[in-house]
């Protein structure tokens, strides 16, 4: 063995393989033969097919498109103007025992006089908003009847209260006094509807009538076209049209010229559960808003000229109440039982885009009913739990009217650009 | 291995030119959309072979693909195709990219005198489904091809063959000092299918 020749063979760094160029260019020629002559040694005809065209469609990928729409998200988020403070608690809180757990009933008003008449069992309170003071107005005996739907009238002279034994009764609050009990009805008075001088009752015998409080002989027109308890009843702003909802999960529209022929102007037959929750929008004209019952849990945008719905969001929880923010363009839906989200919660939704802007929840179990403050600013919601919850959350009022334009205006001010990484 | 009879198939020329072309069809699809000449969300998942093909949706796409399949089952069932090529080059420079090459290999006994032989269904499918998984899985080596592409297919066929009206003659694109893989091959008895790509050098590769 020569160490020293082995040594430096091991060693030496020059590349030794001299003939590797060769070897290499050998072996090229020999595939380029292979590629263009075939296992014959036979030369061969190539041909491009040029059939039909093809796409001529640019290939995006999906990343360049995910970019894209990530800017375009970016963008939008800069021009929206930072959110109002919604209020996380509730301003005051009521004790209301023996408040009924009854989805159909309607047992909450608070009137233009600032006064909030709530019916507690067989028991009816008048809260008084400015000094707090409460006062019993009346208690029902016998223990099988109860108040079962109370709303104030306009002028908050006179309160309607429907019972359980289909009794309607007008009293004059001032005085403490009955002033007139109404009949008609063969079931209980889920829902009463006040417009004008007529007011409107929905009972469980699946019939509305339409009193004329000033006559002797009060009622006016009788309706019967749901198939089951009227739950919901709600006038217009105008008091022209009037919303109805139904437990057979139906929502009527009548016009208030039309209502003594029994014609409706709309059957809406979107909602898979009762419809209770009504609410008129007072920025526009002839658009409600409706909410179902449990296995609906949708609230629905309706334009009742033409009876389409504009749209629909799925809350998932049982929709008690629907009360629009007259001082900001949301709408605030009360819920009750759900099997997944919203249970117990009261949610806030940007209007039109219907965005959830908050959610209030402090109420233990199924909120029952909703009403508004005369000023627009409070919300109550009755609840299961036996209380009365007050919500700030409409406010702080925007001074002057349109407060959209000036809100998009804030918003292009402040709108900043940053790099995207 | 203990030996079993398996149940063989019959196969004849127009059948195994009918599996070769399918395969042909299903491969182009697949590299079509693994190399992402065209935008995945324009492929739907089928199922052949046993997997989860894909296949375009883009009518001008299916459309060229299916009459370029209807000519390769010609001119196999007429033992003519050597070679088919599918060529991907760069839309902007035309620089050719990469090129996937089946070699075809015909029994030219069963050509000339029409006798049929006989494999097992599900060894060609299962011979197939191995090609098709290589192809997938190409692109853990294969450079990025990170520019809008287009694709051409090429046929090597006999001289003496004539060139139908939508085929015309062309070069082979060739790509000058390629990374060359073989995969696996298919054989249904009649035609034996090779398969194997050769694509640039990326410039990350250090010679």
């Amino acid at each position: 063995m020569d160490l020293d020749k082995a040594h430096t063979l091991l060693t030496s760094k020059t590349p030794q393989f001299n003939t590797s160029s060769n070897f290499n260019q050998a072996y090229r020629q020999k595939l380029i033969e292979n590629l263009s002559l075939d296992s014959q040694g036979r030369p061969f005809k190539i041909m491009v097919f040029r059939g039909s065209p093809k796409s001529s469609r640019k290939s995006i990928r999906f990343v360049d498109e995910l970019r894209q729409e990530v800017a375009a998200i970016f963008e939008k988020d800069c021009k929206q103007t930072p959110y109002r403070c919604i209020p996380k608690g509730e301003k005051r809180v009521l004790d209301a025992p023996r408040l009924r757990n009854d989805y159909y009933s309607n047992i909450m008003s608070w009137g233009m006089n600032n006064i909030l008449a709530v019916a507690l069992g067989p028991e009816l309170y008048l809260w008084n908003s400015e000094d707090q003071a409460v006062h019993k107005l009346l208690q029902v005996r016998g223990g099988n009847d109860w108040p079962t739907s109370v709303t104030w009238s306009e002028d908050a002279r006179t309160l309607a209260i429907g019972y359980m034994c289909s009794n309607l009764q007008l009293w004059d609050v001032e005085s403490s006094k009955l002033i007139r009990s109404l009949q008609g009805h063969s079931g209980r008075i889920a829902s009463t509807a006040w417009n004008g001088h007529i007011l409107t009752s929905g009972s469980r015998d699946k019939s509305i009538i339409n009193h004329d409080v000033r006559a002797a002989n009060s009622l006016a027109s009788c309706i019967k076209r749901h198939a089951d308890e009227v739950c919901g009843l709600k006038w217009s702003t105008e008091g022209n049209r009037l919303a109805s909802g139904g437990n057979e999960n139906l929502l009527y529209i009548w016009e208030a010229s039309k209502m003594s022929s029994s014609k409706f102007l709309h059957r809406l037959s979107d909602h898979c559960a009762a419809v209770k929750a009504l609410a008129w929008c007072p920025y526009q004209n002839n658009v409600l808003a409706s909410g179902g019952g449990l296995s609906d849990g949708c609230i629905k945008i309706w334009n009742t000229e033409k009876g389409i719905c504009i749209n629909n969001i799925e809350t998932k929880a049982q929709i008690c109440g629907l009360e629009w923010n007259r001082h900001h363009k949301e709408i605030l839906s009360g819920h009750g039982y759900s099997i997944r989200e919203n249970q117990n919660k009261l949610c806030l939704w940007r209007y039109p885009s219907m965005t959830k802007v908050g959610e209030l929840g402090n109420h233990k179990s199924r909120i029952i009913n909703l009403c508004q403050s005369p000023d627009g600013i409070t919300v109550i919601s009755a609840g299961a739990d036996e209380t009365l919850r007050f919500w700030d959350v409409f406010g702080p009022p925007t001074a002057g009217a349109g407060n959209s334009m000036v809100s998009d205006l804030q918003g292009l001010l402040s709108f900043r650009t940053s790099l995207l990484r | 291995m203990a030996s079993r009879t398996v149940a063989k198939d019959i196969i004849t020329l127009r059948g195994s030119a009918a599996i070769v072309s399918e395969f042909f069809g299903y491969a182009a699809n697949s590299i079509l959309y693994n190399r992402g000449v065209y935008p995945e969300e324009s492929f739907a998942k089928v199922k052949k072979y046993g997997l989860p093909m894909l296949l375009t949706q883009d009518e001008g796409v299916k459309s060229f693909i299916t009459n370029l399949t209807a000519q390769l089952s010609e001119w196999l069932e007429a033992g003519k195709l050597q070679r088919v090529v599918m060529v991907i080059m760069s839309k902007a420079t035309k620089a050719v990219l990469e090129r996937w090459n089946f070699s075809i290999e015909t029994d030219s006994d069963v050509v000339e005198k029409g006798v049929s032989r006989e494999k097992s269904d599900r060894e060609i499918m299962r011979e197939i489904q191995a090609i098709m998984r290589q192809i997938a899985s190409s692109i853990t080596y294969l450079p990025c091809l990170d520019e809008p592409c287009v694709f051409d297919v090429l046929a090597y066929t006999d001289t003496d063959v004539p060139v139908p009206f939508t085929w015309i003659e062309s070069d082979p694109k060739l790509i000058a000092n390629p990374q060359m893989v073989k995969l696996h091959s298919f054989d249904t008895k009649i035609h034996k299918v090779d398969t194997l790509v050769s694509y640039k050098n990326d410039e990350w590769d250090e010679q």
